[in-house]
Parts: structure tokens; sequence; C-alpha cells
């Protein structure tokens, strides 16, 4: 037979093979079925049947398969011949279930019986065809699968659409072989259904209309129909013959669903306290949570890790500017909202010097569903804050002589913001994308200032001026944003549109109170001035924004890229101020007081062409700017107008982009691009500004646009298998022309003149490298980085260029250690040396260090309890200027997890054991240094504990 | 098992010439979903997977056309045209699986674990358990198989169709009494469906580089490699699917 067989293989080969290929394989093949005849031992099966369908007609090209019954592993299959026939040879002995299966039949399955000899003829295999609705309806239409349990066929009854909210029976209504009569009972293949389960379990008595009609559609998953014995036949055991057609319900598993929450509070030495919690309830199209926190530690945001699940979804947006085109340094940096307290964002990681008290309340809310995605947030936070400094600043005059002034200060800032944000996308079709947002801020900022100003001249000569000042503030913005996104039919041409507009207002109103205090002074009209003054400004500003893009593909790998960018900028200001005399009427200063008014307007069109390719991608553009800045000023609207401005600016600005990834985690980049910023509008108005006596500004009209050229390069690369990465950069800046402030000192009063200027040959460089790689793989690990960076900065001091130096190196070395489950140390030391040469007066020269090195051990000790322990230390120091400062910080915490699921913790934190807390700031600048230290909150101890539904996480790694 | 898959090879050589279905091409849509893989990673606590879930949470997952092209005697399997073309451009990795039928070898030119492979080897399936369910897929009646991958700690669900008798299927797997035109893993952590089927020679036959650059190593090498990737991951908190194909 086998023999005979092989024959006909041949035979067939021959005729179907044409190529030597196939004459070798079937010669090999030839030969391995010899080798398995002759091995073949006396325990091996031939196995050999027929499949036929329901009308005795065979079944050619079915699959017939050997399947082991214990766990349905597959052991052998073949197909059967024209005739129906299949054959196994060879087989193991072993218990065996053959199946046949064949397009639109049900599968077939049984147990065989082996015989004692090596021959097994199975009786004939009828295939049974699914039934026509069935397959249509629910295997091919619904895409369910299919499910055969023994003489019962299921299935995936959520498969089936029905609209939300719908009731079984509307399902059921939906299914083939199904039908619900006029009084509501379920026929199914023809007989009524006698009882409904749920999960096998009965529902309501088995009532069938209660289930049907209070089961909600969308929670079902599964549905059987099956005969069951009757109750009576359950009781007695006696099979009574009697069967009840039963529909069985199976529910889904809870949908997608998840709810955390957590709450905490401590409370300890010198009254502090710290306290917050936030819960979060989401599902697939839902997701809610509320957060809040209070505290008198200095906490004034939210964690990273909190902020993100506050946000849930919306955590994350990236392209929301709807800014187009590349960009150039000299975007629209007319009004900048980056900073904390403009910002539209919510505050996170921020632990603010001085000592605070601080409250937050923020709700979020999400709905995601199909191609529609709604976020919405709004967050409340407040905090008062009061911060004690003493700053110095010495100031370097041409002659080699130096003043210094100090500030000892005592700030109070009570601040509070209202933030909303709403998002809104809408994936219309395949083709439109469409997104809003709306983002606004309401804020009040209530400040006072207490102040001891000291000028030292020499050691004979210094004078004094205590001031205090009150301001009181509010100020709103609002942001709304929409942009539309098109794909064309041709794959990769894009449209896109975005339009914005921003407004903001603030309200100011001040007191400003200075006395000045002679001590060795000789000129009573110097440096410090009395001063009674009460001040009121208004600020408000629009800005609209709008841009195009357009990306036409041109070949597969080549692009063209065209966009413009419009925007146009409205700000007044309107700053009065009031001398209080002895006499009760605040009389106007025309001197400080200032109207101004202006528009910006900027137009840019710019177009470049892309190639990408293999992970190579260049891109080559040219835009052309246009700048028209206006401007108004006068002491108070209306009034006498003080001067013009009326500016334009055209410039081209080429741009050019590289990058490229390649294999094994690298990636190259490289560009340039020229930047154009057009100048501050208030550093072009025609007049001196003196609302700051010691800092006079004065304006120039003849300023030109700042126009930089940058270049940057880098490369990375990362091995994930050995867990080695590298990263180098270079990013340089050459200024054709750079807005500077050039000063005039008066040598007697010291009185500081600041008029902006366009100087050429300014540079900063600023480099990167960083090596991380294992000591020891997954125990110890090593981080090295270094950062040197140089930069020339030139300005006019008393009429004369003076050239500012600066390189500054920093060198970092971090360690990782986590060599066991209950043991982690992380350890590292960075060392900055910043080098300020000045070219015109090397004597003063500074070298500013700043030190610092840190460890942090995490320890878990037996019995659920832990031990951290966190230790920094900073030097700064800076020789010449005789100021050296260590500040060591130790923090442990000990706390203990409790309960089975660990939901409780009990923690004992001790922050700056050693008393030693204090917030340091160093600085050289182009004609002086200073120093800065603010007395911030130091040793505390605080006894908390916290609930958390989800188990308390345990940071053990970074 | 090999007997069985070079039996059905020359059974289809010879006799099932005549049907069209055993020459084709198919494009798969290999569908990831790294939100569920990366909340399932072993280190994170159930509120840190919440928090995963929450906001990175994407029913759509990430999808990369695939395609494959299969003959009796063997099949190749790649990357696809892709969905949207893009102005820009990431490294597309190298990523070729050729199952030979005749010979029992594979051969794998990809991009995995930060370096280029290559791995030649004999043929070896997957233990596969045919289940008593069908579905339909582009017309096809496809069973139901399930397997497993110990390695990865991959629970594997296939759907192969038997009208379509050619043992191959696309990634790694293959085995089946039909060409397995989708598959699944850990209940939807990855899906990989078909969503189009030519029958007939292709157009243009997947070829690999004319030199192939990279390390030769052997199958059991490179599970070797796996293992002690995925082993080093795992103790490192970090999530191996970033450098090894899931």
């Amino acid at each position: 037979m086998n023999l005979e067989c092989s024959l006909v293989f041949v035979i067939a080969f021959i005729i179907t093979s044409n190529n030597l290929d196939k004459m070798k394989f079937l010669l090999s093949f030839l030969f391995l079925l010899a080798f398995t005849i002759a091995t073949q031992a006396q325990s091996k099966l031939t196995i050999r049947g027929t499949v036929k369908d329901t009308t005795n007609a065979p079944l050619d090209y079915t699959s017939v398969l050997l399947l082991s019954p214990k766990d349905s592993a597959l052991v052998a299959y073949t197909l059967t011949n024209k005739n129906g026939e299949y054959q196994f040879k060879n087989v193991d002995r072993q218990p065996l279930l053959i199946k046949a299966t064949y397009m639109g039949y049900i599968p077939y399955q049984k147990e065989l019986n082996l015989p004692e000899t090596t021959e097994l003829e199975v009786e004939e295999i009828y295939l049974t065809p699914i039934l026509q609705e069935l397959y249509e309806v629910v295997v091919k239409a619904a895409k369910a699968p299919l499910m055969m349990r023994g003489d019962t066929l299921e299935y995936d009854a959520s498969k089936f659409k029905v609209p939300p909210g719908a009731t079984l029976e509307e399902l059921l209504r939906k299914l083939p072989g199904m039908q619900i009569d006029a009084d509501g009972n379920i026929i199914a293949q023809g007989e009524q259904v006698q009882k409904v389960t749920v999960d096998g379990r009965r529902f309501f008595g088995g009532n069938t209309k209660m289930a049907t009609q209070n089961l909600n559609a969308e929670s079902v998953s599964k549905l059987q129909l099956y005969d069951d014995k009757s109750e009576q036949a359950k009781l007695t055991g006696v099979d009574d013959g009697v069967k009840e057609k039963t529909l069985n319900v199976e529910l889904k598993e809870e949908a997608k669903k998840g709810g955390f929450g957590k709450i905490s509070a401590a409370g300890g030495t010198d009254d502090r306290w710290s306290s917050n919690a936030s819960f979060n309830k989401f599902d697939k199209t839902n997701q809610f949570s509320i957060i809040g926190y209070g505290n008198n530690v200095n906490q004034t945001g939210l964690s990273w890790d909190d902020l993100q699940e506050f946000r849930g979804s919306s955590a994350f947006q990236f392209g929301d500017t709807g800014d187009f085109g590349f960009s150039s340094s000299g975007g629209m940096t007319i009004i900048s909202f980056g900073s904390g307290e403009e910002s539209f964002e919510i505050p996170f990681n921020n632990l603010s010097s001085g000592y605070s008290n601080n409250q937050a309340f923020g709700i979020n809310y999400n709905y995601l569903k199909d191609k529609k995605d709604f976020s919405s947030n709004y967050f409340y936070s407040r905090s008062d804050q009061i911060i004690e400094s003493v700053n110095a600043r010495t100031t370097f005059l041409e002659d080699n002589t130096s003043f210094t002034s100090t500030d000892q200060s005592k700030q109070n800032n009570v601040a509070g913001h209202h933030r909303v944000n709403l998002r809104f996308q809408n994936e219309l079709d395949s083709t439109n994308t469409i997104t809003l947002t709306a983002k606004g801020r309401l804020s009040s900022l209530t400040t006072s200032l207490l102040s001891l100003q000291e000028l030292i001249r020499s050691s004979t000569e210094q004078s004094q001026m205590e001031r205090n000042n009150q301001s009181d503030r509010w100020s709103g913005a609002f942001q709304g944003t929409a942009i539309f996104r098109h794909k064309f039919k041709k794959n990769g041409r894009n449209f896109a549109a975005s339009i914005s507009n921003t407004y903001s207002k603030g309200d100011q109103d001040g007191i400003q109170k200075s006395v000045v205090d002679l001590v060795n002074s000789t000129d009573p009209n110097t440096y410090f001035r009395n001063l009674d003054q009460v001040n009121k400004a208004l600020n408000t500003s629009n800005l609209f924004k709008s841009s195009l893009l357009f990306v036409e593909p041109i070949k597969k790998t080549l692009f063209w890229e065209s966009f413009y960018n419009f925007s146009l900028s409205n700000s007044e200001t309107d700053r009065k101020v009031f001398d209080v005399e002895a006499s009760d009427t605040p009389q106007l200063n025309p001197d400080l007081s200032r109207f101004f008014d202006n528009a910006i307007t900027y137009n840019r069109i710019g177009s470049s062409i892309r190639y990408a390719n293999n992970g190579s991608n260049l891109s080559v553009g040219l835009a052309a700017s246009n700048y028209n800045l206006n401007g108004q000023f006068s002491v108070v609207e209306e009034s006498e107008n003080l001067g013009t401005v009326d500016k334009n600016y055209l410039n081209i600005t080429p741009n050019v982009s590289y990058w490229k990834s390649m294999k094994g985690n690298k990636r190259l980049n490289a560009g340039y691009s020229m930047g154009v910023t057009p100048p501050n509008i208030s550093d072009l108005q025609p007049y001196k500004d003196i609302s700051n006596p010691l800092y006079i500004r004065e304006g120039n009209p003849d300023l030109k646009p700042e126009v930089a050229h940058s270049f940057n390069a880098g490369y990375n690369m990362y091995d994930p298998a050995t867990f080695i990465n590298f990263r180098v950069s270079l990013n340089s800046t050459f200024y054709e022309s750079q807005v500077v402030q050039n000063q005039t000192i008066d040598p007697e009063t010291f009185v500081t003149t600041y008029k902006a200027g366009n100087v050429s040959g300014g540079q900063r460089y600023f480099s990167y490298i960083g090596f991380g790689f294992p000591i020891v793989k997954t125990k110890f690990n090593a981080f090295l980085n270094a950062n040197p960076s140089y930069t020339k900065s030139l300005t006019l001091i008393n009429s004369l260029e003076t050239e500012t130096n600066t390189f500054s190196h920093n060198f970092g070395i971090n360690l990782d250690l986590t060599p066991l489950e209950w043991f982690n140390m992380y350890a590292g030391t960075s060392f900055r040396i910043s080098n300020t040469k000045y070219e015109q007066n090397p004597s003063q020269n500074q070298d500013i260090i700043n030190w610092s090195a840190y460890t942090n051990m995490n320890i878990k000790l037996p019995k659920n309890f832990y031990l951290d322990m966190k230790f920094n230390y900073s030097r700064y120091k800076n020789e010449s200027f005789g100021f050296d400062q260590e500040v060591p910080i130790l923090n442990a915490f000990i706390y203990k997890l409790l309960g089975q699921a660990k939901k409780w913790e009990v923690r004992l934190s001790a922050y700056d054991i050693l008393n030693q807390n204090q917030t340091i700031s160093q600085y050289a600048g182009q004609n002086f240094v200073s120093t800065g230290r603010i007395e911030t909150l130091a040793r505390y101890f605080l006894l908390g504990v916290t609930y958390n539904m989800r188990g308390i996480e345990v940071k053990k790694r970074r | 098992m090999k007997l069985i898959l070079k039996t059905i090879a020359l059974i289809l050589i010879t006799t099932g010439l005549q049907a069209q279905n055993i020459v084709g091409e198919v494009e798969y849509r290999y569908k990831i979903f790294y939100d569920k893989i990366y909340s399932s990673l072993p280190h994170l606590t159930q509120q840190e997977r919440d928090r995963i879930l929450l906001t990175w949470g994407n029913e759509e997952g990430y999808s990369t056309r695939m395609k494959l092209q299969f003959w009796p005697e063997k099949s190749i399997y790649t990357y696809g045209a892709p969905y949207v073309v893009q102005s820009y451009s990431w490294q597309v990795e190298d990523y070729i699986i050729e199952n030979n039928l005749q010979d029992q070898t594979y051969l794998k030119f990809m991009d995995q674990m930060g370096k280029t492979y290559i791995v030649r080897d004999s043929l070896n399936a997957p233990k596969w358990r045919v289940m008593n369910e069908i579905r339909d897929i582009l017309g096809h009646m496809c069973m139901k198989a399930v397997s497993e991958d110990s390695i990865k700690g991959q629970k594997i669900t296939a759907w192969f169709a038997s009208d379509i008798p050619v043992p191959v299927g696309p990634e790694e797997l293959y085995g089946l009494p039909g060409l397995i035109l989708a598959y699944d893993i850990n209940d939807g952590m990855l899906i990989v469906e078909a969503e189009k089927i030519e029958f007939g020679e292709p157009e243009e036959i997947i070829t690999f580089p004319k030199k192939l650059k990279g390390k030769e190593v052997t199958g059991s090498e490179y599970q070797e490699l796996v293992k002690d990737f995925i082993q080093t991951s795992v103790e490192s908190k970090r999530a191996w699917m970033w450098g090894l194909r899931y």
C-alpha cells in the first residue's frame, strides 16, 4: 500500500514538477519513506477512512486531524483525496481522537477504539452542514466564533451590535433561530424556552420574560441553548425523558473598570502638618477623579504620579499648539505664559522656598467614546508664603572699584489660582479630525514686602533704606484653540489649519513706601530715595494666531511642505503712579506713569522639501518673515504723545535639519536654523523710563531684531541587551545681531541706565556627554555625564565694549546599586565650576563652585517595616566674593504597612535632621556678582497614616 | 511532526496543484496593545497598572501591516506597506522569516535586542492543541488552535483555515493543518489578523538583502539569548517588549 501510494505520488509529481530541485526533493522523500517503513515497529498504526456529507457524497480536500483526547494536542493531520479517503501511517499507538473539518460543515470528532492489529479502518465520517442562517448571520456577518460543545452550538452574543441600553430581548430578536412571540416568550428552533439561567443559576425563578426584559444586552457575553433535564428528573434522579429548553446567559466579566483612592494625614513638631486625598474611578468611557491637599511643609503642587492619575487620559497631549512650519527661535514670543504663576497648567513637583501654607483642590472628568475624546478639569490652588531672604550684589566699576548693595527682606505672598482646562477631539471620519481646546485662569496675588537695603561704598560710606511695599493684583486669562486636520485620498497628502486666541487682563493696586536712613553718606539725593507712592496698573493683551500647513508627497520618499503663520498681538499697559505727599490728595507722577498701546503683526510664509527614506530624514527649507511693530506712548491715556514706534522688519530665514535612525537604536541628528526675534517694544520706546529710579531704562528707536544662527548635532545609542547607553550633543549659537542691555553707571549716584543696543559677535556653546553602563548587570549601574558650556557676551558698559566669557564645567557620576530585593542604594555627585572672565577687568574674574553629593537608601526590614534615608550635601563657593556655604540635608523615613492587603501605612518622617536647610543662589553677570540666601523650612518631624484602596505603593526603585 | 509537514508539502505539490489556494499572499494587521502589555509587567503594583491603563489606554492599539507569501514548499514573511505615508521615516527594522517546508529549515533575518541576527535551524513547530471552535475570517472557515510560549509567557490562540491547506502562518507560527489567518496573544495584548488574501503567484516576491549582515546563530542559541534577555529585563524591572518582538 505504501509503495502504491508512493507510485501515485511519483507519477503525479513528475507531471507537475518542472525543475531539478523538486526532483531532488522527491528523491529524498522516497528515501525517507523507505527508511521509515524499514524502522516501522509493530506498535505503529495505519489509520484510514472516508469522509462524506449527509447526502453520502464523498468530501475531498477535507482536513482530517488526529488529536490526543486528554489535551487536544495535534498528533497528525492529512487531507482527503477526491474520493473522500484519508490515510495516516506510522501513528504511535496512543489514545486518539479523530477530527474532520470542512468549510461550511460542523467539525466532527470522535474517539477512536484502537484495534489489536496495526490497521484501523475508521467507520465513515458524515459531516453535517452548518445551518446556513447560522453560518451567514453568526459566523460571517457578526464575526462571532461558533463553539461546539457536545451537541450544542454556542456563540459570542457580544459580537451582535445592539443600541446602548438595549435589553436581552432586543438582542435575542437579532439572533438566528430565535423568536420572541407576542407574549414575550422565547421560541428557539421552534420550541419555547422553558427557563433562563444566568451564569448557570436560575434567574428570578426562571421567569423568562423577567430575564429578557431586565438584563442589559451589553452585559451579555455568551448565550448557550441546550436541553436540560426537568426539575422533576433532577429531584428524583429518574430521567423522565422530559427535556426543558434552557437558555443560559453568560455575563461579561466586569468591563474594564477601576477605582482607586488614597487618603493620608500627618502631623508633627512645630505645628507642621500635611494631608492629601485623591479618588479615581474609571471605566471604558468615563474617567472621573478628584484630588486635594493641604500642608504647611512647602508642597505647592501635585506629585507627578498624582498629576498623571488626576488627568488620566488627558495627561499627555501633544501637538495642541497649532503652530506649523519649522521652528525658528524667533517665533511668537510676544506673550509668554511659561512661568508657573501665569501658566494655564496645573502646578506639579513644586517644593517652594521659605515657609508656606498651601491648599489645593481639583476635579477632572474625561469621556472617551469611539472617535470622540473629551477631557475637562478644574483646579484651585492657594498658597500663603513667607520668604525671608538676604541678597548681596557687587557691581564693578570701570576704575577697578566696586560697590556692594545688600538687601534683607521679608516678603509675604498670598496667591490663589483657579484654572480650567477643556479639550475636545473628534475624528469626524477617517480623513478629518478636529481638536478644540479652551483654557482659563483667574488669579489673585497679594504681596507685602518689608526690606532693608544697604549700600556699602567703602567701609566708611554707607547708607540704608527701609522699604514697605504692598500690592494687590488679580489677573485673568483665556485661551481658545481650534485645529483642523485633513488627510486627502492620496496617501501622504495632508492639510491642517489652526486658529487661536489668547486674551489676558491684569489689574494691580499697590503702595510703595521707602525711608532712607543716611548713616555716613554725604549726598542725600543719591542712591536711595524717600518714596511714598500709590500705583495702579491695568494691562490687557490679546493675541490672535492662525497657521496653515500643506504637505504634498512628490514621490514615495520626497515631500513638499508649505506653511503660513499669522499673528496679531494687541496690548495695552496703563500704569499710574501717584505721590502721596504730606497732603491727602495723591498727585499723579508724570515721570513714572505710563500708558502705552501697541500692536505687533507677524506674517511668515515658508516651504521645505523633505526627504524621508529608510530612517534618513533631510529637510531643507526657506521662509520669509515680516514683523510690523506699532506703538504709542503717553503719560496717561489720551495725553500728549511721548513717542511712536513704527517698525517693519523683513527677513529671509533658511532652515536645514537632518536625522537618521540606524539599526541597534542609534540615532544621529544635525541641523541649522536662523532665528529672528523682534525687539521688545518697550526697548524701542523713545523715552526714559524712570519708574525704578535705581535702574533707568532708555529706549532705542534704532534697535534692530536679534538675528542668531544656531547649529546643533547629536548622537545617541542604547543597547537593550547590555543596557549600555551613550549620548553626545553640541549646540552652538552665533549672534549676527544680539539685543543687549548697554549700561551706564553713574560713579557718584551708582544709578544704572540701561539702553538696549545691537552687538554682533556673541557666542554660546552647550555640549553634553552622557554614558551609562552596568558594572554588574541588573545589580549595579553607573551613569557618567558632563556638560561643558561656554558663553561669550558683549555689552557696552559706560560706553566701553565689555567682553565676558563664562566657562562652565559640570561633571556628574551616578551609581545605582540594587543588589537585593530588600536593599537599594543610589549615590551620586556633581561638580560644577563656573568660571567668569572679564576681558577688560581681569582682577574681577570669578570662580563659582557648586558641588553636591547625594545618597538614597531604601531598606525593606522584616515585618513590613521599611526604612528610607536620603542625604544631600551641597556646597556653594565663590572665593573672590568670600562666600562659602555648605548645606547638608538628611531626611529619614520609617514606615510600616499594615493589614493583609497592605492598604494601611504608618509613617514617621524626619526632615532635615541636621537643621541646615536654606536656599542658596549664586550668579556672575557682566559686571556684577550676586549671592542670595532664603531662610527655608528646616528640621521637623511628622507622624502620619495613609490608607490606599489599591494597596500602598512602595517606591523601591527610581 | 516534521514528517507530517513534509508529507503535507508533498501531497500539496502533487495532488493540490489543481487547487488554486496553495500559493498566494496574505496581508495581516499586526495590532499591538502596549498599554495592556505594559500594565501586565510583573513588578508593577495594582495602582501603577491602573495608572497606565488610565493614561495610556488605547482601544485601537498600534497597527503595522505585515505580509506573508506562501507556496506549498515555503513561506516568507516580512513588513508590508505602511498604512499611512508619513513625511518622516523611522528606521524600519529588518524582519524577514522564511520557512522552508521542503528542507524543513528556517531562516530568520531580524533586528532584535539591539542587534541584527541571522538565525538558521531546522523547523520545530509549536505544540498545538486544536479546539472545538470555528470562526470566519475573510470568508474562510477557521478552526481554533492554542499553544503556549513559556519563555515569553504567552498564551497563543490561532485560527487556521483548513481550506487553505498550507501549514504556514504569520510571525513565528506554523504547523497547523491550514494557513493561520489570525492569532491573538494573552487575550488581546497582540492581535494579528488577515485583512486581504490574494491567491496565485505574488507579484513581487519578498527577497532577503543580497548580503546578510548580522550575527549568525542557531535556533537554540537564539532561544538562549531571548531567555537571557527577558530574564535580565525582568530583573532590572524593564519592559522587554521594547527590544524584542512580542
